[in-house]
């Protein structure tokens, strides 16, 4: 009797622990006080340190709430995560989007607009931000976005191989793509591996900073329009394919290298120059390398370079408590004016108070490339494209055989062009 | 206890269970149905109902196509070895090697790691310019092979790395059912003069069969549904000669918004799957009944 009442008692509990498990995951936030900011970001490794460092930089400054940062795994994953907590209503109160993303977003009512008020008392104006950063944050004439920073596509070298080549001067000052090729082949001389590193193979994200940086010097746009066909310049895209191919022979720059290739390469001085992120800035300043960055040298006649923009957004909410909403105006108000430290990982602040300051202005080599947010390129504005969208696996899949050598450019272009005509024929899903 | 009170004593040990499959297979099952009918997006900006649409769409979209054949070639290059090396390997422990727990703890070992290990550990052996496998074969003067950026070989490396991670569970059940063959049979078959070979096609591989009919099930679904170690090892390049069918599904639904699209194709895909259930299910019994 005792016994048969004992278990009884025991799935009684037990049921009721589950019961009231279901009950509590049914009703997250009903607890959570105006004063608990969440706060999504997919920054990892050096820019999550940081990124972690400035929130509690702003929770320690006590000003009435406290925010929690979750992080997400870079690329899809974070953006599927963030869409769908977007569209169940129950988003975060402030999350981290790039700039690419915003397109894709906005439309579908899974993000809402800045109040410019509002941001007008946390003290950020639109005079604050580089012009072209400020018009990529809105869209159909809504400020959807504040960014943090530009990050570009960048060239980095080894200030010593420079020398030693004597090509520092030239560096500073190339013009079209043969005095590139001639800086590059002088610098292998040097290091007698190669004369530049350049991971991207498996990874469309790299292939298509670079060749969108070099097609947009070219002069040539890229207009996606749903519904209609893409406007690509074609003579543009192969003279930028066959450019980048003709640097990649195995003598001036790796045939097969990807990300960690190009990276470990250069730190280990078998290389004199980088194509990369201006994030990698950190790992090869903890290398202690003799290291310099510059903006990517106009080879077309053009200046451009592709750059993104990390951004915060206000995903959408069914519920919105307007006093945390008017924290997370604060919080990204503090974060912009402590971004110099963000400036560190090697990014350039989008707030111009911080990136004029003579701080910033002391840090190498961040500031040589502090100009570029005047003449920065974005991907085209589409909702399949940006960051870490589908968008890049698809040029990667048509153009990967034209870096490898074995394809060639103008069927690579045009498959790409065919792929991207069969999205924009498609219905819209945002 | 009456009869009654045991039956619903059966229910309510059954109905936590019961819930949960209800609550998350059942349910999404018939929901995905529902939706493969609809022009639904993840943001809810779908135009409702579209009948057939996305089924003919799917039928007639050459990645749907190329993805499915992805699959099927995958299907055929794994399961083929997974089932005969996995049947060799364990005859070979079962010879009685020394040191038997050694070989059956190695071949099995790599099962039980996750697949994101398995992953990683792959993705550096393949590294074209530091991997261990280029670094070999650069020692005996092979050129350099981009393992899984190749659209030629990159198939094949996903498929030296599935067999790696998984052939210890065919090989685990298939010693298992050799250690069951009683002795005596060979004892008699040896009297009867059949050498080893004879023994091993006249008494070993037909007492398997069960066994083999079970794995070849068993690694065909496995192989239809392939997707994590692909979409990790190469994201389905280069040039989407690995993306599998499941990666599309993933890809038109989570990344391309397109809910009714991708439950569309995911329903194709499970009809493909019942067919081949079916189909292997009838050659067993014909096979068994013979």
């Amino acid at each position: 009797m005792s016994e048969d009442f004992s278990r009884r008692s025991l799935l009684k509990a037990a049921a009721a622990l589950a019961g009231g498990g279901l009950l509590v995951g049914c009703a997250p936030g009903a607890s959570r006080s105006a004063t608990d900011l969440s706060y999504w970001h997919l920054l990892t490794g050096g820019d999550g340190t940081v990124m972690a460092g400035l929130v509690d930089a702003v929770n320690a400054a006590h000003l009435g709430f406290h925010a929690t940062q979750t992080v997400l795994a870079w690329g899809p994953p974070y953006y599927t995560k963030l869409a769908m907590a977007s569209a169940g209503g129950r988003a975060p109160d402030v999350a981290i989007m790039h700039a690419s993303r915003i397109a894709g977003y906005a439309p579908g009512g899974l993000l809402e607009p800045w109040d410019l008020d509002l941001l007008a008392e946390a003290g950020v104006h639109e005079s604050d931000f580089p012009a072209r950063v400020w018009d990529k944050c809105h869209y159909d004439g809504k400020l959807y976005a504040i960014a943090l920073d530009t990050h570009p596509f960048v060239l980095y070298y080894n200030t010593e191989h420079a020398e030693k080549a004597g090509v520092t001067e030239a560096l500073h000052s190339l013009t079209t793509p043969e005095e590139f090729t001639e800086v590059a082949t002088k610098l292998q001389q040097v290091t007698r591996k190669h004369g530049l590193s350049y991971g991207y193979l498996g990874d469309g994200s790299q292939m298509w900073r670079l060749f969108y940086t070099l097609y947009r010097q070219t002069g040539a746009d890229m207009k996606l329009v749903p519904g209609r066909q893409a406007e690509v310049d074609k003579d543009a895209a192969v003279r930028t394919l066959t450019f980048i191919r003709s640097l990649l022979n195995d003598k001036i720059a790796s045939r097969s290298g990807d990300g960690g290739t190009a990276t470990s390469e250069f730190l280990h001085g078998e290389s004199g120059m980088f194509f990369g992120g201006v994030w990698e800035l950190p790992v090869l300043k903890d290398a202690k390398m003799p290291v310099d960055a510059l903006p990517i040298p106009t080879l077309f006649g053009t200046q451009a370079a592709y750059a993104d923009s990390h951004t915060f957004v206000l995903p959408r909410q069914s519920k919105v408590s307007p006093e945390r909403r008017k924290h997370v105006y604060t919080m990204v108000a503090e974060i912009l004016k402590r971004s110099v430290k963000w400036a560190g990982g090697g990014h350039i602040p989008a707030y111009q108070p911080v990136a004029k300051g003579a701080e910033y202005q002391a840090l190498k080599p961040q500031s040589n490339y502090a100009g570029i947010p005047a003449y920065v390129n974005y991907d085209p504005e589409v909702w399949f494209s940006g960051a870490g969208s589908d968008f890049q696996n698809y040029f990667a899949e048509n153009v990967q055989n034209v870096f490898l050598g074995s394809g060639d450019p103008a069927a690579g272009f045009d498959g790409f062009v065919a792929r991207l005509n069969t999205l924009l024929n498609r219905p819209q899903p945002v | 206890m009456s009869k009654r009170d045991e039956t619903l004593a059966g229910w309510a040990f059954a109905a936590p269970f019961a819930v949960l499959f209800v609550l998350f297979l059942v349910v999404p099952a018939v929901y995905g149905l529902y939706l493969s009918f609809t022009g639904e997006t993840l943001t809810g900006a779908g135009s409702g109902l579209v009948g057939f649409a996305n089924y003919g769409e799917a039928l007639t979209d050459p990645d749907m196509w190329k993805s499915l054949g992805n699959t099927v070639w995958f299907t055929v290059l794994s399961t083929i070895p997974l089932v005969v090396l996995s049947l060799a390997l364990a005859l070979l422990v079962n010879l009685g090697l020394p040191g038997r727990w050694l070989w059956r703890l190695s071949f099995f070992l790599p099962y039980l790691l996750a697949s994101t290990v398995v992953v990683m550990f792959w993705s550096w052996m393949y590294n074209p310019t530091l991997g261990l496998i280029n670094g070999v074969l650069a020692k005996v003067g092979v050129a350099p092979v981009a393992w899984l950026q190749d659209p030629k070989v990159a198939m094949i490396s996903v498929v030296i790395t599935t067999l790696w991670w998984t052939i210890g569970f065919n090989f685990l059940l298939y010693l298992a059912a050799l250690q069951n063959i009683p002795e005596q049979q060979f004892e008699a078959a040896a009297l009867d003069g059949a050498g080893k070979w004879r023994q091993l096609f006249s008494i070993v591989i037909p007492q398997l069969t069960p066994t083999t009919a079970l794995l070849v099930t068993l690694q065909l679904l496995a192989s239809l549904k392939v997707f994590d170690q692909i979409y990790m090892l190469t994201n389905g390049g280069p040039a989407g000669k690995t993306r599998s069918i499941v990666e599309y599904i993933y890809e038109s639904g989570f990344t391309g918004y397109r809910f009714g699209y991708s439950s569309a194709v995911s329903y194709l895909f499970f009809a493909l799957i019942v067919l081949v259930s079916l189909a292997q299910y009838k050659l067993i019994n014909r096979r068994s009944a013979a």
